[in-house]
């Protein structure tokens, strides 16, 4: 016990170090104001302006933690790419000091669109979702619900990574897949749009009812499969394949299942359905599966009012013209129209239902307005990034890769490796891609989370994680056997597809909901530019006709796997069930 | 009829402490150190300097952490100080540290340490 005749060390450092003392509270308090009628006046405190070093030392931990997360998420996908191309495949990195900050670039935006995201566009729409369903009704609900699900498609930072893939595609061998991503690339993210804006529509009213989402996947995946088989058999049409498969998986990133997710729970809340656990899940599944009905049915429309003959001329036509390119259609023009248009028109929309429908007040003008800002320089950013850092070292790695197997131009005395071992290597090389950048997803950790919670742990976090990360594995390793064999993709997806719909026939509906979930979450900003880009110069290298569909398998993949889990998991808790009541049994007859 | 102990502690005060969420633990570390025994950590949601701070405010939480602690009054005035510098309140909108005297406090006394400095039965 101290007393207080001796003087501890501690006690006279102190006295040294610290200046004590004491104000009364009373004299801070401000003076009572009244108004012309002798009442008072509401007190309105003053604004505080901080000093120079009170700023840096309230935004350092504020932007250290956001900067932290993406640069966790993008460096070390990044060096594992180097390391791969300098010691596996013995080339060194083109251009590194541009990809370098093209990859800077990529965090920065990544950093500013999320924050703006959180600060700007989430307030708005659970703002939405809290008062739309109160002051309006359900078709009205339904049909802004739809557009708003067309407005995030267009937001969704990995759909400009589509974009710049379209520039790799060769318009003699695939006509219809470039004169969707060039001619017709609007109108391609515009019917992707569509998909998810029905998806969540479709998802809004199964919160509304508490529909099963297992006939909903059965009703999809129908039309989906019969559609690719028809187009399968067409050889124009079967190159499209890969792409559409491929536009689900981009369509479910950072902006759409968050902003969708909120406004739809605010819905099922207010219709006395919010207490259902699972309430939350579904819309991202159908907001993967219709995007692929829509490109599919576009595709065919294509292919109905244009034949391949006619766009190879015409955009050969194009290519000898467009000499003069407009500054709004090269870099870095583009990116930044690009920018603009993704997140103008969302809020604009947002906007008009809010005041015209509405008739509400924005909550917290300054800061919301402030956060679309940033959710605006954060796309350009990211943009910018993509075309400079991401799209180019995945195309890099992507094109390097095959020279472990076969004879490129580009590389010195390939193939570097016998046969058998290149292609081990070129497999292995997707597959920890794939391991690494799935269990790097936030989003991942934030599902394995609510999973854990949901089946009152008997289905581990990291049990999912590593489910969903083996699934997206073996899914791009797949991916790329397509492209070197050039197998195609309908050989691999209607299997895959069969597969998961005998799985979900026998699995309960919580396992079925985590399962469809967990592959539209594993997509998310890094990894589909990043294996988007991969996929095509691996394509590219190996004169392939495209390089789609890594994504369409990295996202069947986990379905499988976790679905297979599910299964695995409610036998053993079914078998110890068993066992314990034998034992209870035996407890009784004795 | 049985006696039973029953043993209160005076000389008590509590600190209460409101910081951003997840800046909890390194307080409590802190006030660990310097000799506390325990503290117990609660949710809340509040602000207030934050909306005086303009577009800066964005910086700061409103998901708060709260943490009380209860500590003997000759070590408090220390305890006091060093949670006040590791939660860094002398930043606008960082948060408040506050003190409340107690009348007493009971909780779980090693036998030792009653036989040690309490009064004989």
């Amino acid at each position: 016990m101290a007393t207080d005749d001796s003087l501890s060390f501690g006690r006279y450092t102190r006295e040294l170090n610290v200046h004590l003392d004491e104000i009364s509270y009373n004299e801070m308090i401000p003076a009572i104001e009244l108004d012309e009628q002798g009442n008072e006046k509401p007190h309105r405190p003053s604004s505080i302006a901080a000093g120079r070093g009170d700023i840096y030392r309230l935004l350092k931990p504020y932007l250290s933690v956001r900067f932290n997360d993406q640069f966790r998420a993008v460096t070390p996908l990044a060096i594992y790419l180097v390391l791969f191309q300098i010691f596996i495949l013995r080339q060194s990195i083109a251009d590194s000091s541009i990809i370098t900050a093209g990859l800077i670039a990529v965090i920065l935006g990544l950093m500013l669109f999320m924050e703006g995201l959180k600060v700007g566009l989430m307030p708005f729409g659970e703002a939405l979702g809290i008062s739309l369903p109160a002051k309006a009704k359900l078709l009205t609900v339904v049909v802004v619900v739809f557009l708003l699900g067309i407005g995030v498609t267009f937001a969704e930072p990995a759909i400009g990574a589509l974009q710049t893939a379209g520039s790799l595609v060769d318009v003699r061998q695939a006509p219809y897949l470039y004169f969707l991503l060039t001619q017709w690339a609007g109108t391609l993210v515009l019917s992707v749009g569509v998909g998810v804006g029905l998806a969540a529509a479709l998802g809004t009213i199964r919160f509304i009812y508490g529909w099963s989402l297992k006939p909903l996947i059965y009703m999809t995946l129908v039309p989906v499969l019969c559609i690719s088989i028809y187009m399968a058999l067409d050889p124009e049409l079967s190159k499209v394949l890969g792409l559409a498969f491929d536009c689900g998986a981009v369509t479910t990133g950072p902006v759409t299942v968050p902003l969708v997710l909120s406004l739809g729970i605010g819905i099922a809340r207010a219709a006395g359905r919010g207490s259902d656990s699972l309430s939350g899940f579904g819309i991202v599944t159908l907001a993967s599966l219709f995007p692929i009905v829509a490109v599919m049915i576009l595709a065919l429309t294509l292919s109905m009012s244009y034949s391949p003959s006619e766009i190879i001329a015409a955009s050969t036509m194009a290519q000898a013209g467009s000499m003069q390119i407009p500054w709004y259609e090269s870099s870095p023009g583009v990116e930044i129209v690009g920018g603009v248009r993704a997140i103008v028109p969302l809020v604009i929309f947002l906007l008009l239902v809010m005041v015209l429908l509405l008739k509400e007040r924005i909550p917290h003008a300054k800061i919301v307005s402030f956060g679309i800002f940033l959710c605006v320089i954060g796309m350009i950013v990211f943009n910018l990034g993509l075309s400079y850092g991401l799209s180019k070292l995945g195309g890099q790695s992507g094109g390097l890769v095959p020279a472990a197997f076969t004879q490129l131009e580009t590389v010195a005395d390939s193939p570097l490796y016998v046969l058998s071992l290149g292609l081990f290597i070129a497999m292995a090389f997707a597959w920890v891609l794939g391991f690494g950048a799935t269990l790097a997803e936030p989003a991942l950790n934030a599902l394995g989370m609510t999973v854990e919670s949901l089946t009152s742990g008997s289905f581990k976090k990291s049990t999912l994680m590593y489910a969903v990360s083996i699934g997206v594995a073996c899914g791009i390793s797949l991916g790329v056997a397509k492209i070197i064999f050039e197998i195609p993709i309908a050989y691999l997806l209607v299997p895959g597809y069969l597969i998961a719909i005998v799985l979900t026939h026998f699995s309960n509906e919580e396992y079925v909901n985590i399962a469809w979930d967990s592959a539209g979450v594993t997509t998310g900003p890094v990894t589909v530019p990043l294996v988007l880009a991969m996929g095509l110069g691996f394509g590219n290298a190996l004169g392939a006709v495209e390089g789609f569909g890594i994504l369409s398998m990295a996202s069947i993949g986990p379905i499988i796997a976790v679905l297979t889990t599910g299964l695995y998991i409610r036998r053993k808790i079914s078998k110890s069930h068993v066992v314990f009541d034998d034992s209870l049994e035996t407890v009784s007859v004795v | 009829m049985t006696t039973r102990d029953f043993t209160v502690l005076t000389d008590v005060s509590m600190i209460t402490c409101i910081i951003q969420r997840g800046k909890a633990d390194a307080i409590v570390q802190a006030a660990q150190d310097a000799g506390a025994q325990g503290a117990t950590i609660y949710y809340g949601y509040g602000s207030g300097v934050r909306e005086r701070l303009g577009l800066l405010g964005l910086a700061v939480d409103v998901e708060k952490e709260i943490i009380t602690i209860l500590v003997a009054d000759d070590q408090v005035d220390r305890i006091f100080e060093r949670m006040y510098f590791a939660a860094e309140l002398d930043l606008p909108g960082a948060g408040i540290i506050y003190l409340t005297k107690l009348e007493k406090a009971a909780t779980y006394i090693p036998r030792e340490i009653i036989e040690k400095v309490g009064r004989a039965p």
